[in-house]
């Protein structure tokens, strides 16, 4: 039997054209979010720019900013966190990211070290198939950027024992075919390689406050998980597999509204480092972290806790390794400037955010937007726990807690004074950016502040906004410009915005 | 292993590749080795049945072909064996068999062929097993005939360029047909049939509309499948489908419906009970027997029986009011050739099949019956308030579907006419083919229903 040359040439010819096709509809339609996450990785990783790694849950990626890591130390940073991701998985994501960079420090949270299953599709007996399902998506985050090789087939086959489940993780384009549906500008940009990145470094602010975090009790004394559990097994690869590649680990456990067992955990966490002679940061311990201001919700930090976290680990990095500060460095621009984009995030929020919490969150952790904060008398917020809280984060002395209003508190950042006045007290010529400030409560609906430089002006009166109880006044630290001017009124502790 | 699985797809190129290679007289060897490899992949356990079929098969016919005095009892003998171990083995109460219903349709169609001394019995014990068991016809058909396949494994044809893109071409249209139409069609029947009850009346008549398509898509993908990798392999095997949803009247439908059925039916049960020789009474008893048999054939459910007894009843109906209805056409001097008289034949024909496949689709008579009395609860305000979105197919794959479905039209019709489509397509020039080639296999990676997410269906006709 013969064939022509030109049958075969017209055959290759085909599988190329199609193939060239089949692989351009893959990359439309795959999912767009490991890449988003950790386009920046590999980039940076090529330059050899990473110097410190964060590993482990969505409490990684929420706690740790690399963009503030920068900003204050000069040090360079990814975020690997995953959501959902157990010890195992976190192990798996180290070991991928290795194969690109060899950072200087690995840092390992240990939230959810007390999972004790191996295989994240079967997870315990009792799990129901949403969790399972759950737990495999979660998965793809982490996986899904990393090119199929035998490091990966074994990463997935020690994480999932289904087959027909593996093949997702194989080749992604199994699960992701039927995303035709949903597909938006982004996927087709990803075709030319311009699809969105994540700006912070894999890192992933929230911006709301927990209301009501829990409290729950403290486990016996040392009482930790019993040594042997997938998680404890998976923390202890870790700190060898780094150990030997000469790279320091420092072990984390993040500020969250703890369970007792989460508390185990930590106690677990802390004899594996004592074992290893690894440093521990208990964040939940040192208390770097406001549990009433500064989470997001029980279980990740906003923006707020994430940055004093950061700073908790940047001066915890500074003792574990020796670190050169890129701040100025020309070939560091680019961490320069995702530093100064999220400065410019939490900047704008100071002045306008969603919620009166927030704001207030904002303006409490701002390093150059100075506030004037203003609640008449008989304002809801009075009776708001968290409100009282909020406020209080400004401020050493509890004359919140103990008025009925008015109430006033100015925050002047330049001078690095915070005045306060309730009930008939008055302010009278303080220093602040904005001038020098005398402030006299008259009547219930009427009250004068104004500056000597401009008596004309009384900032806290507007008759069309007499109703608003509460009054937010932003001012830049340096030159005294008004930034914005925000009206609230209470309903029990919820404020709508005027 | 499956058609619809990616070890298939993987293995199938190997498969042609090596049968190119092959010379001829020794390349049924290969198909059979291959044959054996995909039945064991698919189910280990009942390969002893199958090769038990096969040894019965090939003795009893070298047997019935020596024309001795034993021939018809070894005949008789081997059909009621044949026949007792399909149902037996079918309804898996001792070992289920994948396929056991189509091969041995085929075997016991070759044991009457041989004692009828249409063809002689095949000698070569490898040919024979193969013709049993050929992989692309094993799991659902089609029910070729001995006197068509076996020349064939003596003699394949000639692989040639033209022949493996016209065999590629039928391949896509079956996984088109299967992945992208009848399992997303499964998807809102699925939905819907379970708690019809409590489902509008219009949705649950779209569901039943929308089983026709499936069972038609699903059938029809299955041989497009199994004739295109057939075509590859060198081996042309018979037309199972023909456009049945455009027939005129019952009687064409089954011409056009699981043609190798129907057929094997006509030539193995219709033919030797009289046909319609022996008196219009007979006639009538005989379909009767005919479509019991069918349904008899396609589930032990009493379901079944009443889907090939409502086939009957219609060809009967059909037959007794022809005079009454020849008698209108000529009062109304009514054109039968005529798009609009032809157009409502086939709408009334196409209501009397959807009818019955309510009965095929349901577990039990009561359901069949409350989907019939819930389907004229008519409730059209979900074309317009959003409700059809709500059973498992969103907006965009409702779409998607209808836009399918509309293919699926155009191209049955353009076929009825007498237009060959692949023909048409292989006649373009290389950039015309390769764009509608490449736009098929990229449509149906995306618009399939495979993968994750899903629990890619099996073929309708595996269970029978």
């Amino acid at each position: 039997m013969k064939i022509r040359l030109s049958s075969i040439l017209k055959t290759l010819a085909f599988i190329c054209v199609a193939g060239i096709c089949v692989v351009g509809t893959m990359i439309v339609l795959r999912s767009k979010e490991s890449e988003y996450k950790y386009a920046d990785f590999f980039d940076m990783a090529g330059k050899d720019q990473i110097e410190v790694m964060f590993i482990g849950s969505s409490h990684v990626i929420n706690a740790m900013n690399p963009a503030v890591l920068f900003g204050e130390y000069g040090i360079t940073s990814y975020n690997m966190g995953g959501h959902g991701s157990v010890m195992q998985a976190t192990y798996w994501e180290m070991m991928e990211a290795l194969q690109y960079c060899t950072p200087k420090c690995v840092v390992v949270d240990t939230y959810l070290m007390q999972k004790d299953y191996q295989y994240l599709d079967e997870m315990y007996e009792d799990s129901s198939d949403e969790e399972r399902a759950s737990s495999v998506a979660q998965l793809h985050l982490n996986m899904d950027c990393w090119p199929l090789n035998k490091l990966k087939i074994q990463a997935i086959n020690d994480l999932i024992r289904d087959e027909e489940i593996r093949k997702q993780f194989y080749e992604p384009f199994y699960v992701y075919h039927n995303r035709w549906d949903t597909l938006d500008s982004n996927d087709y940009k990803a075709v030319w390689g311009d699809g969105d990145r994540n700006t912070l470094f894999g890192a992933e602010m929230r911006y709301g406050m927990e209301l009501a975090p829990g409290i729950y009790p403290d486990p016996p004394e040392g009482e930790g998980l019993g040594g042997d559990t997938v998680g404890e097994r998976y923390l202890r690869r870790i700190i060898e597999e780094c150990q030997k590649r000469d790279i320091k680990v420092i072990v984390t456990f993040l500020t969250c509204s703890a369970s007792t067992d989460d508390k185990r955990a930590v106690n677990s966490a802390s004899a594996i480092c004592d074992e290893y002679g690894v440093s521990l940061v208990n964040m939940q311990e040192m208390g770097v972290v406001n549990l009433y201001t500064e989470l997001n919700d029980t279980g990740h930090m906003n923006a707020m806790g994430s940055v004093k976290a950061t700073k908790c680990i940047g001066e915890a990095l500074l003792e574990e390794a020796e670190f050169t500060d890129h701040r100025g460095d020309e070939n560091y621009s680019y961490w320069q400037d995702r530093a100064d984009e999220f400065h410019d995030i939490i900047y704008d929020m100071a002045l306008e955010s969603d919620s009166i919490y927030q704001q207030l969150n904002y303006l409490c952790g701002a390093e150059n937007v100075s506030s004037i904060i203003y609640i008449n008398d008989g304002s809801q917020a009075f009776g708001d726990t968290q409100m009282q809280r909020v406020l209080h984060e400004f401020t050493v002395t509890p004359k919140i807690f103990h008025t009925d209003g008015p109430y006033i508190l100015i925050n002047d950042i330049a001078s690095g004074n915070v005045y306060e006045a309730s009930g008939k007290e008055t302010l009278d010529g303080v220093t602040t950016s904005l001038g020098t400030v005398h402030y006299e409560p008259v009547e219930h609906l009427f009250r004068v502040f104004y500056t000597d430089e401009d008596p004309d002006t009384n900032l806290l009166y507007d008759d069309s906004k007499y109703e608003y109880d509460i009054q937010i006044i932003t001012y830049d630290s340096e030159s005294g410009e008004v930034l914005s001017h925000n009206y609230y009124k209470s309903y029990g502790s919820n404020y709508t915005k005027g | 292993m499956q058609f619809v699985s990616f070890s298939f797809l993987l293995l199938l190129p190997i498969v042609a590749i090596i049968n190119f290679y092959i010379p001829d007289k020794f390349r049924y060897i290969w198909l059979l080795v291959i044959s054996a490899f995909f039945y064991l992949s698919v189910d280990l356990k009942a390969a002893a049945v199958m090769a038990g079929t096969v040894v019965v098969t090939y003795a009893a016919g070298l047997l019935i072909d020596r024309k001795s005095g034993f021939s018809k009892a070894v005949f008789i003998a081997a059909v009621i064996m044949e026949a007792v171990a399909m149902f037996v083995f079918r309804s898996g109460r001792i070992l289920g068999a994948v396929g056991i219903s189509f091969y041995m349709l085929k075997s016991i169609g070759y044991l009457i062929d041989v004692y009828k001394g249409e063809i002689q019995a095949e000698k070569n014990f490898l040919k024979l097993a193969l013709f049993v068991s050929f992989f692309t016809q094993v799991i659902s058909g089609p029910i070729e005939r001995a006197g068509n396949m076996l020349p064939q494994f003596e003699k394949p044809a000639t692989v040639d360029f033209d022949r493996f893109r016209d065999g590629f071409l039928q391949i896509l249209w079956g996984y088109f047909l299967k992945l992208v139409l009848a399992d997303r069609l499964a998807i809102f029947v699925n939905t819907v049939y379970p708690k019809a009850g409590s489902t509008p009346g219009t949705v649950v008549a779209i569901a039943t509309l929308f089983y026709s398509f499936e069972i038609y898509c699903d059938f029809a993908g299955y041989s497009a499948i199994a004739i295109g990798v057939s075509q590859i392999l060198g081996i042309d095997v018979m037309k199972n489908f023909d456009c049945p949803y455009l027939s005129g009247s019952i009687a064409e439908f089954w011409r056009r419906w699981h043609i190798s059925l129907s057929t094997w039916l006509r030539d193995y049960v219709y033919i030797p009970l009289g046909g319609n020789r022996k008196g219009l009474v007979r006639k009538y008893i005989n379909i009767l027997i005919v479509f019991a048999v069918s349904g008899i054939w396609h589930g032990s459910a009493l379901t079944f029986l009443v889907w090939g007894l409502l086939h009957a009843l219609y060809q009967i109906v059909g037959v007794l009011t022809m005079p009454i209805r020849d008698r209108i056409v000529a009062v109304l001097k009514i054109n039968r050739e005529g798009i609009s008289h032809r157009t409502i034949k086939g709408i009334l024909t196409f209501l009397l099949v959807n009818l019955a496949w309510i009965f095929f689709r349901s577990s039990t008579l009561e359901q069949a019956l409350e989907i019939i009395k819930k389907s004229f609860q008519f409730t059209p305000w979900v074309f317009t308030d959003s409700t059809l979105k709500n059973y498992g197919l969103s907006e965009l794959n409702l779409n998607a579907l209808i836009c399918g479905l509309i293919l699926l039209g155009i191209v049955d019709v353009l076929t009825y006419n007498g237009f060959e489509i692949r023909k048409l397509i292989l006649k373009q020039g290389f950039w015309y083919r390769w764009a509608i080639m490449i736009a098929a296999i990229v449509a149906i990676l995306v618009f399939g229903i495979w993968g994750a997410g899903y629990n890619a269906s099996s073929f309708i006709y595996q269970q029978f």
